[in-house]
Protein backbone atom coordinates (compact mmCIF):
# COMPACT_ATOMS: atom_id res chain seq x y z
CA UNK A 1 0.00 0.00 0.00
CA UNK A 2 1.57 3.44 -0.94
CA UNK A 3 1.18 5.73 1.50
CA UNK A 4 1.29 9.99 1.24
CA UNK A 5 4.04 11.28 2.85
CA UNK A 6 6.00 14.32 2.99
CA UNK A 7 8.49 12.99 0.31
CA UNK A 8 5.56 11.65 -1.78
CA UNK A 9 3.71 8.37 -2.50
CA UNK A 10 6.38 5.55 -0.12
CA UNK A 11 5.45 1.65 0.46
CA UNK A 12 4.36 1.34 3.73
CA UNK A 13 6.48 -1.55 4.44
CA UNK A 14 9.69 1.04 4.28
CA UNK A 15 7.81 3.36 7.17
CA UNK A 16 8.26 2.90 10.39
CA UNK A 17 5.10 3.98 12.65
CA UNK A 18 4.79 5.40 15.96
CA UNK A 19 1.31 6.07 17.81
CA UNK A 20 1.22 8.39 20.53
CA UNK A 21 -2.01 8.69 22.70
CA UNK A 22 -2.34 11.28 24.91
CA UNK A 23 -5.45 12.13 27.63
CA UNK A 24 -6.58 15.74 27.93
CA UNK A 25 -9.68 16.37 30.37
CA UNK A 26 -11.96 16.40 27.70
CA UNK A 27 -10.45 14.84 24.47
CA UNK A 28 -8.12 11.62 23.98
CA UNK A 29 -5.67 12.32 20.83
CA UNK A 30 -4.01 9.64 18.73
CA UNK A 31 -1.09 11.04 17.15
CA UNK A 32 0.36 8.53 14.29
CA UNK A 33 3.59 9.47 13.10
CA UNK A 34 5.40 7.70 10.05
CA UNK A 35 8.92 8.01 9.49
CA UNK A 36 11.33 6.79 6.73
CA UNK A 37 14.58 5.52 8.34
CA UNK A 38 15.12 9.11 11.20
CA UNK A 39 12.62 11.69 8.90
CA UNK A 40 9.36 12.34 9.78
CA UNK A 41 7.76 12.32 6.69
CA UNK A 42 3.77 12.22 7.95
CA UNK A 43 1.59 12.78 11.35
CA UNK A 44 -1.83 12.37 11.85
CA UNK A 45 -3.81 13.38 14.13
CA UNK A 46 -7.35 12.31 15.61
CA UNK A 47 -8.78 14.24 18.70
CA UNK A 48 -11.77 12.86 20.08
CA UNK A 49 -13.80 14.68 21.87
CA UNK A 50 -15.36 12.67 24.99
CA UNK A 51 -17.33 15.59 26.51
CA UNK A 52 -18.77 18.88 24.99
CA UNK A 53 -19.53 22.13 26.54
CA UNK A 54 -22.37 23.35 29.65
CA UNK A 55 -23.85 26.56 28.71
CA UNK A 56 -24.37 26.63 32.92
CA UNK A 57 -21.94 24.53 34.21
CA UNK A 58 -22.69 25.07 37.66
CA UNK A 59 -26.53 24.15 37.26
CA UNK A 60 -25.35 20.41 36.46
CA UNK A 61 -22.99 20.63 40.20
CA UNK B 1 -48.85 18.92 42.91
CA UNK B 2 -46.90 21.91 43.56
CA UNK B 3 -45.34 24.47 41.29
CA UNK B 4 -41.49 24.81 40.80
CA UNK B 5 -39.51 27.38 39.50
CA UNK B 6 -37.49 26.47 36.31
CA UNK B 7 -35.97 27.78 32.68
CA UNK B 8 -38.43 25.43 30.63
CA UNK B 9 -36.62 22.70 29.20
CA UNK B 10 -38.51 23.53 25.71
CA UNK B 11 -37.22 26.73 26.01
CA UNK B 12 -33.52 25.27 25.88
CA UNK B 13 -33.96 23.51 23.37
CA UNK B 14 -36.00 26.05 21.15
CA UNK B 15 -33.16 28.76 21.90
CA UNK B 16 -30.64 25.96 19.91
CA UNK B 17 -33.30 26.15 17.18
CA UNK B 18 -33.78 29.69 16.97
CA UNK B 19 -37.49 29.82 18.20
CA UNK B 20 -37.06 32.35 21.10
CA UNK B 21 -36.07 36.49 19.97
CA UNK B 22 -36.20 38.05 23.68
CA UNK B 23 -33.74 40.52 22.08
CA UNK B 24 -33.57 42.26 18.36
CA UNK B 25 -32.89 39.41 16.30
CA UNK B 26 -31.87 39.19 12.47
CA UNK B 27 -33.88 38.79 9.71
CA UNK B 28 -34.05 35.02 8.45
CA UNK B 29 -34.09 34.05 5.13
CA UNK B 30 -35.95 31.00 5.92
CA UNK B 31 -36.61 28.14 8.14
CA UNK B 32 -33.84 25.97 7.40
CA UNK B 33 -30.71 25.47 9.50
CA UNK B 34 -27.96 27.78 9.61
CA UNK B 35 -24.12 26.06 7.90
CA UNK B 36 -22.12 26.17 11.30
CA UNK B 37 -18.55 25.78 10.45
CA UNK B 38 -15.33 24.66 12.55
CA UNK B 39 -11.89 26.46 12.11
CA UNK B 40 -8.66 25.67 14.04
CA UNK B 41 -6.48 27.70 15.49
CA UNK B 42 -2.71 28.42 16.43
CA UNK B 43 -1.66 27.60 20.25
CA UNK B 44 -0.71 31.27 20.22
CA UNK B 45 -4.28 32.75 19.53
CA UNK B 46 -6.41 33.99 22.29
CA UNK B 47 -9.83 33.08 21.86
CA UNK B 48 -12.13 31.80 24.38
CA UNK B 49 -15.31 33.28 25.40
CA UNK B 50 -15.02 36.94 24.89
CA UNK B 51 -14.74 35.13 21.16
CA UNK B 52 -17.78 36.65 19.32
CA UNK B 53 -17.11 35.54 15.25
CA UNK B 54 -14.85 33.87 12.94
CA UNK B 55 -11.89 35.99 12.50
CA UNK B 56 -8.37 35.21 10.33
CA UNK B 57 -6.04 36.00 13.13
CA UNK B 58 -4.46 33.01 14.78
CA UNK B 59 -6.15 30.93 12.50
CA UNK B 60 -4.29 27.77 11.02
CA UNK B 61 -2.50 27.58 7.77
CA UNK B 62 -0.93 25.74 5.87
CA UNK B 63 -1.24 22.95 2.73
CA UNK B 64 -5.13 22.06 1.79
CA UNK B 65 -6.57 24.23 4.82
CA UNK B 66 -8.86 26.90 3.32
CA UNK B 67 -9.50 29.49 5.53
CA UNK B 68 -12.47 29.68 7.46
CA UNK B 69 -12.58 26.11 8.11
CA UNK B 70 -14.76 22.91 7.26
CA UNK B 71 -18.75 22.69 6.84
CA UNK B 72 -19.55 21.01 9.66
CA UNK B 73 -22.32 18.02 9.02
CA UNK B 74 -25.08 18.67 11.00
CA UNK B 75 -27.90 15.67 11.09
CA UNK B 76 -28.72 15.90 14.28
CA UNK B 77 -31.74 18.32 15.74
CA UNK B 78 -31.07 19.87 19.30
CA UNK B 79 -32.68 17.69 21.52
CA UNK B 80 -33.59 16.93 25.23
CA UNK B 81 -33.38 14.84 28.09
CA UNK B 82 -33.05 15.01 32.25
CA UNK B 83 -33.73 18.98 31.67
CA UNK B 84 -31.06 19.75 29.14
CA UNK B 85 -31.35 21.08 25.29
CA UNK B 86 -27.93 19.44 23.64
CA UNK B 87 -26.77 19.25 20.12
CA UNK B 88 -23.71 17.81 18.20
CA UNK B 89 -22.45 17.57 15.09
CA UNK B 90 -23.92 14.42 13.52
CA UNK B 91 -20.19 13.47 11.86
CA UNK B 92 -16.62 14.31 12.49
CA UNK B 93 -14.75 17.53 11.36
CA UNK B 94 -11.88 16.10 9.32
CA UNK B 95 -9.61 17.72 6.64
CA UNK B 96 -7.40 15.61 4.83
CA UNK B 97 -3.58 15.72 3.27
CA UNK B 98 -3.12 18.61 5.43
CA UNK B 99 -0.33 20.42 6.57
CA UNK B 100 -0.19 22.33 9.71
CA UNK B 101 3.59 23.16 10.78
CA UNK B 102 2.52 25.55 13.45
CA UNK B 103 1.21 24.09 16.72
CA UNK B 104 -2.53 24.64 17.15
CA UNK B 105 -4.86 23.63 20.20
CA UNK B 106 -8.20 25.50 19.49
CA UNK B 107 -11.11 24.77 17.14
CA UNK B 108 -13.68 27.14 17.10
CA UNK B 109 -17.58 26.44 16.32
CA UNK B 110 -19.16 29.33 14.48
CA UNK B 111 -22.27 30.13 12.81
CA UNK B 112 -21.37 30.82 9.04
CA UNK B 113 -24.78 31.71 8.28
CA UNK B 114 -24.91 34.39 10.84
CA UNK B 115 -22.11 36.70 9.90
CA UNK B 116 -20.03 34.10 11.81
CA UNK B 117 -20.82 34.71 14.67
CA UNK B 118 -18.83 32.41 17.35
CA UNK B 119 -20.54 29.84 19.10
CA UNK B 120 -17.94 27.69 21.35
CA UNK B 121 -14.35 26.78 21.35
CA UNK B 122 -12.54 23.67 22.33
CA UNK B 123 -9.32 23.21 23.31
CA UNK B 124 -7.16 20.11 22.75
CA UNK B 125 -3.27 19.10 23.08
CA UNK B 126 -1.20 20.96 21.01
CA UNK B 127 -0.68 19.32 17.12
CA UNK B 128 1.13 19.44 14.39
CA UNK B 129 0.18 17.85 11.31
CA UNK B 130 2.50 16.87 8.36
CA UNK B 131 1.20 15.35 4.95
CA UNK B 132 -1.55 13.98 6.76
CA UNK B 133 -4.80 13.64 8.18
CA UNK B 134 -6.52 16.08 10.71
CA UNK B 135 -10.03 14.69 12.46
CA UNK B 136 -11.99 15.77 15.60
CA UNK B 137 -14.92 13.01 16.43
CA UNK B 138 -17.62 14.20 18.10
CA UNK B 139 -18.75 13.12 21.64
CA UNK B 140 -21.76 11.08 22.04
CA UNK B 141 -24.85 13.12 20.94
CA UNK B 142 -26.59 13.19 24.67
CA UNK B 143 -27.41 15.61 27.54
CA UNK B 144 -24.17 14.11 29.36
CA UNK B 145 -21.25 14.10 26.62
CA UNK B 146 -23.26 16.26 23.79
CA UNK B 147 -20.92 19.32 21.97
CA UNK B 148 -22.89 22.15 23.52
CA UNK B 149 -25.26 21.50 26.64
CA UNK B 150 -27.91 23.75 28.20
CA UNK B 151 -28.47 23.12 31.41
Amino acid sequence: MLVQTTKGLIERDQLIIKDIVSEEDNSRITATEWYLGDELVRRDVNVNVLRGLDLFPEASM
Amino acid sequence: MANSQAICTSFKQEILCGIHAIGTTVVRAGTTKDTIKAALYLASASLGAGTTAYSGTGEVSGANYSAGGATVTNANEPATAAGIAYWTPSASVSWSNVTLGTAFDAVLFYNSTQSDKAIAVFTFGSQTVTSGNFSLTMPTNDETTGLIRLN
